[in-house]
This record gives C-alpha cells, sequence and structure tokens, in this order.
C-alpha cells in the first residue's frame, strides 16, 4: 500500500466520522459531499477511474444537492407564511 | 428508549459480532491482491471479442447486458416514481418565486458565480458528451457522461437563475430523453432477436480495436443509457428545484 493510498484512507475515516459528528443537517450534508470527494479521489488512486466518475458526480455533488433543496423545503413549510393544510 | 439502554445494546453487539469481523478481516486476502480470475479472463477475451478497450462498458453492455437493461429500467421507474409524487403544486411557472425561509436573507447571485457558472457549464456539457462518446475506449461510459451532463445543466441554474434555467431546460425534453434512452436499450435486444439471434446479441459490425466507433450493438445501447441518465438526473434536479419556489396559493400575496 503507498503512502498515498494509506493518506487517503486516512482521510476517508476523518471525513467519515465528520459526517456522522456533525449534528447541524446543512454542515452534515457538506460534510457528506467533502467524503465523497475523497472517496472518489481514492478511487481514482486504486486505478478505478469509472467508479471515481459516478462517485464525484452522484456522491459528491447530486446527492448532497438533493439533500440541500430538502433542507430548504422543509424549512419553507415550517414558516408561517405557508399555512398548508394539506 | 434510553440513551445508556442503546449503549449497552451497542456494547452487546459488539461483543457479539466482533469475533466474527476479526475472523473474516484476517482471512482476507491482502490490500491489493488478485484473486479474481473472472477479471483476468474479461481482460483477455473482450478485446480479441469485442473489439473494445474498456472492459467496464464490454461487461455492462454486451456480456452482461440484459442486466444493464433491468437497471436502466430500475432507474427508470426510481425517476418517475420521483417525479409523480413531486410535480405538482410548487415551481412549475416560469416566473414561480423563490421561497422564503424566515429569518435567512436572500443575497443576489454574486459576479463570481455567475462568471464560473457560465465558463464551466458548457465545458462540463462537453466533458459529459465527451464521456459518453468515448464509453469504448477510455474509463466513463453512458451513465457517468450522462450524469455530468445532467450537472452541466445545472450549472445553468446557477449562472442564470431559475427562470433562465428553466428557459433552457424544459421538462417535456428530459421525459422524452429519458423514456426514449431506455426504448432505445430495450428496442436493441428486439433487433437482434428480429434477426434470429437471442436477445441483445451484438450483431453490428464490431469495428477495430481502440476505436471510438469500435463496440457494435454496445455503441447503440452506450447512446441509450447516456440518454436516458442524463434525461433521468436532470429530470430529478428539476423537479426537486421546483420545490424550492413557493406555492401557487402564496402566489398572490
Amino acid at each position: 500500500m503507498s503512502a498515498l493510498i494509506a493518506a487517503l484512507l486516512l482521510l476517508l475515516a476523518g471525513t467519515g466520522t465528520g459526517v456522522v459528528l456533525t449534528r447541524n443537517p446543512r454542515r452534515q450534508v457538506l460534510a457528506l459531499s467533502a467524503n465523497g470527494l475523497v472517496l472518489a479521489v481514492l478511487f481514482m488512486a486504486l486505478q478505478a477511474p469509472d467508479v471515481a466518475f459516478a462517485e464525484i458526480t452522484v456522491g459528491a455533488a447530486a446527492v448532497p444537492l438533493l439533500f440541500l433543496v430538502v433542507l430548504a423545503s422543509v424549512k419553507m413549510d415550517r414558516s408561517p407564511r405557508a399555512p398548508d393544510p394539506s | 428508549m434510553s440513551p445508556r439502554l442503546r449503549l449497552v445494546l451497542f456494547a452487546l453487539a459488539c461483543l457479539v459480532t466482533l469475533p466474527a469481523v476479526i475472523g473474516i478481516a484476517l482471512n482476507m486476502p491482502a490490500f491489493g491482491a488478485h484473486p479474481m480470475p473472472y477479471g483476468d479472463a474479461i481482460n483477455a477475451a473482450a478485446p480479441r471479442e469485442r473489439h473494445v478497450s474498456n472492459m467496464v462498458s464490454a461487461i455492462n453492455f454486451d456480456y452482461r447486458g440484459f442486466d444493464t437493461l433491468g437497471e436502466e429500467f430500475m432507474l427508470l421507474c426510481a425517476v418517475t416514481g420521483t417525479v409523480v409524487l413531486l410535480r405538482g403544486s410548487r415551481g412549475e411557472a416560469l416566473e414561480a418565486r423563490p421561497g422564503i425561509v424566515p429569518g435567512r436573507k436572500m443575497p443576489p447571485r454574486s459576479d463570481a458565480v455567475v462568471l464560473i457558472a457560465r465558463l464551466f457549464a458548457p465545458l462540463t456539457m462537453l466533458f459529459g458528451v465527451y464521456v459518453a462518446l468515448h464509453a469504448m475506449t477510455t474509463p466513463g461510459g453512458g451513465f457517468q457522461g450522462g450524469v455530468i451532463a445532467a450537472s452541466a445543466a445545472l450549472l445553468i441554474f446557477l449562472g442564470e437563475g431559475y427562470r433562465g434555467w428553466r428557459g433552457v431546460v424544459k421538462s417535456p425534453m428530459l421525459d422524452v430523453l429519458e423514456g426514449g434512452g431506455a426504448t432505445l436499450y430495450a428496442l436493441c435486444g428486439f433487433a437482434s432477436m428480429a434477426l434470429g439471434a437471442p436477445y441483445l446479441t451484438n450483431f453490428l459490425p464490431l469495428g477495430t480495436f481502440k476505436d471510438v466507433w469500435s463496440g457494435g450493438l454496445m455503441l447503440v445501447e452506450n447512446a441509450g443509457v447516456a440518454c436516458a441518465v442524463a434525461g433521468s438526473f436532470a429530470l430529478v434536479f428539476l423537479e426537486f428545484m421546483e420545490e424550492t419556489r413557493t406555492k401557487k396559493a402564496e402566489e398572490g400575496q
């Protein structure tokens, strides 16, 4: 195992712990995105560019974006300006 | 369940599973070891049999092409379900105003964001098309290229705002891309059957090794997957972004 891969694995463990320990949902989304980014770089270092592509687009960008939208939408629904019985 | 009880349960579960986990971990092949005869077989066979240099594509679109058809329709069903749930009250109109979260300011888009998004949206789109087109020769393929293209469409939102984005990225267009791509993949299989071969048999000329247009029927299937994935992801982005707009009922206020 090269130093690069060891460093990336450590970084992955670090960012993963960060995701678990972050309590604020909005920050947690960003932590998740950082975790996905490190994972993509690790896949790249392990010579799996196919998976790295998928991880960086889906794991580091698309999923965090959907979470951010959901958080915004939930916040809006709780506002007093939106009394919606349905 | 109190936090203390949860901790006790967690410790008990650890005690029970730990010996098995350690046993498995010690018996795993060494990191980077290569006990994968199937991978070696594909590496040896695919360039000769299918004339492609990206083995992942050879597996996805040919050796287990029927599996990919299943994945394709799984994605189609998941996205259709999401769209059915979310299409409706919010953000359908181009002039729908952004939703308001109390106590949060709404700063205007910064020039830096607009500049970066305008620079990178076309480049990202080009890269997505490149990745999808070179599925048979270099890493990547229809799925990866499609997702990259869909995120390029999202960069338009960052650069031009909701109204400008909705003006370019139209929902019916994405519906056609998504469904059409999946249908194209399924039709490839029926074309094989029409020629008397089993479903998804590669009947087109395979081309030359390391050429962009190598792989025969895989090229058509790859195009189908690229369209379907780009359409699906863009559609999910669109339906989700609509949820950040105000509801129709509120627009009069």
